[in-house]
């Protein structure tokens, strides 16, 4: 049995394993930066995302969506994973534990400081930008309204925190109505059967809401979040332990990846009619079914043959994760507000934007978090 | 009264009625997350739907906590296990209140933070909240009163009873708030007005569920022997 | 020798029932056999000697501790198990072990493990799919392995098979080895009783009627068949518990044997055909039957 065939090192101590998930997260978390900065340079976002540039190019909504499908899937799949590897070493409480030290008071901690920052920057902006995004043009006329209503709260981009913390509650709940055995059940069919019927489960989610699904930043659940991302925790959870069964996936990668590559193709030609409030059609909703499964099942088979071994970048990187994922958002803003009135060509823009918040970023763990009792928390 | 109490095995205690009560608990905060998931969706029907559902959850949740930690327990005959343990009739007192605080009030405090948020984040007319939370503050009173009768009285008739009736008062209490002028107008309007009558019925809901509360541990907690 | 337990003028009483003036106590490393009907008092007396139930009047001293105000510290030296008790039927044996081992700094895992083995026992499964024997055990297992210094069992071995009846016996038989280790048991079963107790207590009608050595029992009475007529002054013989007769033929029933009494009943015109030792059964019977104090 080869590497790849054991899912990742065959016979390889677990952490190799751990090594695998860490060093996805880290990836993950590379491409929400570049995700978020590359909105700036999307021609489809360009009337609804406040740091909008003049300069935009359709290339970046080429590659932007498809990041889009499998990033934050695969997020969720490598938090399920270590959830269950937390509960089997402390058990369901040391979980719950886990969950409030490092997610829920991060949350509770970060929110009103991201928000403040956020705000702050967007402020600035609208006042001081000379070629502001619509959005942002509109979001200055509001605030030049005398009685202008509040707007609801929201989670912003720390919406991932708020679903771990739900996905946390349903483990707990499902754990207790010892649903456990519907997951391996599902495992047991092996992982084709898993990969086949997998778009099939995501489908309703994405039919619930708008292509492409805008993040889940209400206060309130909502079902379609619960519907696309519930699934791949779930798998996540279900696959500790198990990760031999993603062996037979290997020979399925290339028709995969080109199955996948298609569907994303016909998704992105009837993405050109443009973005609507209104939610997916169902075919559409299952094309996106299709790209988010399958690319985030192919990620995770490629994570585990060749990101399994120890590596030092990467692994900084990952021990950053959660910190850069927190802060990045507001800093990015910031940047993209100065970089807005620049004659740049996108791409300049882009990699400045991207280069420039990522340093921040780790600049910002290196004095406020690796050396310092914060790292308990987000370190 | 001697206060001296065994907190581990207190702890153990209520972690004990967690544990048994787990199951029904998961259906109801699954339950719950439905049909704050149903508020969410903001459309009219989803609303009433979901908020009927938030209070046959909270209901139902509060009457299985009490059957749980309490009835069954004496119907089962698992009692005697307990009351054989190395615990004082204090230490099983306070047990039992601190497991019920734990089994009906978390799953009530983010309900009642759901609808908080529900209220405020939504179309829905912000004055609605000092409505809602006289209704909750109905739900927990109700459930104080379920706790204190359980812990009293055997009889598992008059439980259900104690349980129906506290709980069904709600009716008449969503009537008279109706009628009161200054709850109802500010209901339907985007201020949160905290009028005199809405300040003294929730005073009067949370001070007697506090005074049952209170009076019940100290009535169990005063006798030196369960029988 | 430190008394394992002392109660003294213990009353307690219910609307229709009431555990009257009881007088007793248990030497450490006795096992005392309490014998009753139903609804003698047995498990009342259990009660008190927990501290779960409070008494009318009188005292209640176990290992040292008073009772109830003590309970708490008490119950972590007795190990007690009721008729009327059970465990939790959606949990498993293995769920009530870990909990038994977080109260009870001595219990003995090693112990635990061989009863479960003894028993038969299968610990992950949950107890709603026990049988009644199975849960008698498994409840006896966890007032064994926390290794009391007091057991007070209430009737352990009703409604169980032969069988399991026989593994239970056997299991307190290894328990009384220990000769620091206090028990007491209730039963109206009196077999059991005699197999295991050092001493008897005869529980009736809440009243403690009669409690010595088991042998001093078993010494002190007798069964004695004679012929002849009964003559009207034997009934006030103290020694005596029951004069019954068929004809001829006299049963009569011995409190207090001595070996000059076939003489007596010889000269009061009794002739003796048969001196049998009695059963602790029959001892009780007869005891009840007598109405008191033996």
């Amino acid at each position: 049995m080869n590497d790849i065939q054991s899912g990742a090192p065959a016979g390889a101590p677990p952490d190799a394993r751990v090594h695998a998930f860490d060093h996805l997260r880290a990836l993950a978390m590379l491409a929400g930066v570049l995700f978020h900065a590359g909105l700036a340079y999307s021609p489809l976002l360009h009337p609804w995302w406040p740091t909008a540039d003049r300069q935009h190019a359709p290339v970046v909504d080429t590659l932007l969506w498809l990041s889009h499908l499998v990033r934050m899937p695969l997020f969720f799949l490598v938090a399920g994973y270590f959830a269950a590897l937390v509960q089997q070493r402390r058990g369901i409480g040391g979980l719950a534990r886990q969950r409030v030290r490092r997610i829920l008071l991060p949350l509770l901690v970060a929110w009103p400081l991201v928000h403040w920052g956020t705000g702050a920057a967007t402020t600035w902006a609208a006042g001081a930008v000379e070629h502001p995004a619509p959005m942002l043009r509109m979001i200055a006329e509001w605030m030049a309204m005398p009685d202008a209503p509040s707007l609801p709260p929201t989670t912003g981009h720390l919406w991932f925190l708020y679903y771990l913390l739900l996905f946390g509650v349903l483990h707990w709940a499902g754990r207790a109505l010892e649903l456990g055995g519907l997951l391996r059940r599902w495992l047991d069919r092996g992982m084709l059967a898993v990969a086949l019927c997998l778009p099939g489960l995501l489908w309703p989610g994405f039919a619930l809401a708008p292509a492409p699904h805008p993040a889940p930043e209400s206060l309130l659940p909502q079902f379609w979040a619960i519907g696309v991302y519930g699934p791949f925790y779930a798998l996540g959870v279900a696959l500790h332990g198990r990760l031999d069964a993603l062996a037979t996936l290997r020979r399925w990668l290339p028709a995969g990846a080109l199955l996948c590559l298609l569907a994303y193709a016909i998704f992105l030609l009837q993405l050109e009619a443009g973005l609507t409030l209104a939610n997916a059609a169902w075919s559409t909703a299952l094309l996106e079914a299709m790209v988010a499964g399958w690319g985030t099942l192919g990620c995770l088979a490629c994570g585990l043959r060749w990101l399994a071994q120890p590596r030092a970048w990467l692994g900084y990187l990952a021990r950053s994760a959660y910190w850069s994922y927190i802060v990045h958002l507001p800093l990015l803003f910031a940047i993209q507000y100065a970089l807005m009135d620049l004659e740049w060509p996108w791409a300049a823009k882009f990699a400045t934007a991207v280069v420039t918040t990522l340093a921040l970023c780790l600049l910002s763990y290196e004095a406020l978090v690796r050396r310092t009792p914060l790292r308990r928390w987000v370190g | 009264m001697k206060l001296a109490m065994n907190i581990p095995l207190i702890r153990l205690l209520v972690i004990k009625d967690w544990q048994l009560f787990q199951k029904p608990l998961a259906a109801h905060v699954l339950a719950g997350l439905f049909a704050l998931g149903l508020l969410g969706l903001a459309r009219p029907w989803a609303f009433y739907l979901g908020s009927l559902l938030l209070i046959v959850v909270l209901v139902a949740g509060s009457c299985f906590a009490v059957s749980t930690s309490l009835l069954e327990e004496r119907k089962q005959q698992t009692l005697a296990f307990v009351m054989s343990l190395p615990v004082s009739p204090l230490d099983f007192t306070v047990a039992k209140l601190a497991g019920g605080l734990l089994t009906f009030g978390v799953p009530f405090m983010v309900l009642l933070l759901g609808t908080v948020v529900v209220i405020l984040s939504t179309p829905l007319p912000d004055g609605l909240l000092v409505y809602s939370l006289l209704i909750y503050g109905h739900v927990l009173l109700a459930y104080c009163i379920s706790l204190a009768v359980a812990m009293q009285v055997q009889s598992e008739g008059w439980n259900i009873f104690a349980m129906i009736a506290s709980n069904l008062l709600v009716n008449p209490l969503i009537m008279l708030l109706g009628q009161i002028d200054a709850i109802s107008v500010p209901a339907r309007g985007e201020d949160i007005v905290w009028s005199l009558p809405a300040v003294a019925i929730l005073s009067a809901q949370l001070l007697l569920s506090l005074c049952t509360l209170a009076f019940t541990a100290w009535w169990h907690g005063r006798k030196a022997a369960f029988y | 020798m430190m008394a394992a337990f002392a109660v003294s003028g213990l009353c307690k009483r219910y609307p229709h029932f009431a555990l009257q003036e009881v007088t007793l106590s248990l030497t450490e490393g006795e096992v005392m056999g309490l014998v009753g009907v139903n609804g003698a008092g047995k498990t009342t007396l259990l009660r008190l000697l927990t501290g779960i139930a409070a008494a009318d009047a009188g005292s209640v001293e176990v290992l040292g501790h008073r009772l109830p105000q003590a309970q708490v510290t008490a119950k972590r030296e007795i190990g007690f198990a009721s008729e009327d008790m059970r465990l939790y039927r959606s949990q498993s044996l293995d769920w009530h072990i870990a909990m038994m081992r977080r109260i009870y700094p001595g219990w003995d895992d090693a112990y635990a493990a061989s009863l479960v083995h003894r028993f038969d026992l299968r610990p992950q499964q949950t107890l709603g799919g026990y049988s009644h024997g199975q849960r008698v055990k498994a409840l006896l297992l966890l007032c064994l392995a926390r290794r009391p210094r007091l057991l007070l069992l209430d009737e352990p071995t009703t409604g169980l098979d032969p069988v399991a009846r026989a593994e239970v016996l056997e299991a307190l038989a290894d328990v009384l080895r220990d000769e620091r280790r206090s028990v007491l048991f209730s039963s109206h079963n009196s077999h059991d009783v005699e197999q295991l107790a050092d001493r008897i207590a005869f529980l009736h009608g809440g009243r403690l009627i009669a409690h010595a050595d088991k042998e001093r029992f078993l010494d002190d009475w007798r069964r004695l068949l004679c012929l002849g007529s009964v003559p009207p002054a034997l009934s006030s013989w103290p020694e005596l518990a029951q004069v019954r007769h068929a004809g001829s033929q006299v049963e009569v029933k011995v409190r207090r044997w001595s070996e000059d009494l076939p003489a007596r009943l010889s000269a009061a015109g009794l002739s003796v055909q048969r001196v049998d030792p009695m059963s602790l059964e029959d001892i009780f019977v007869t005891s009840v039957r007598a109405g008191g104090v033996a």
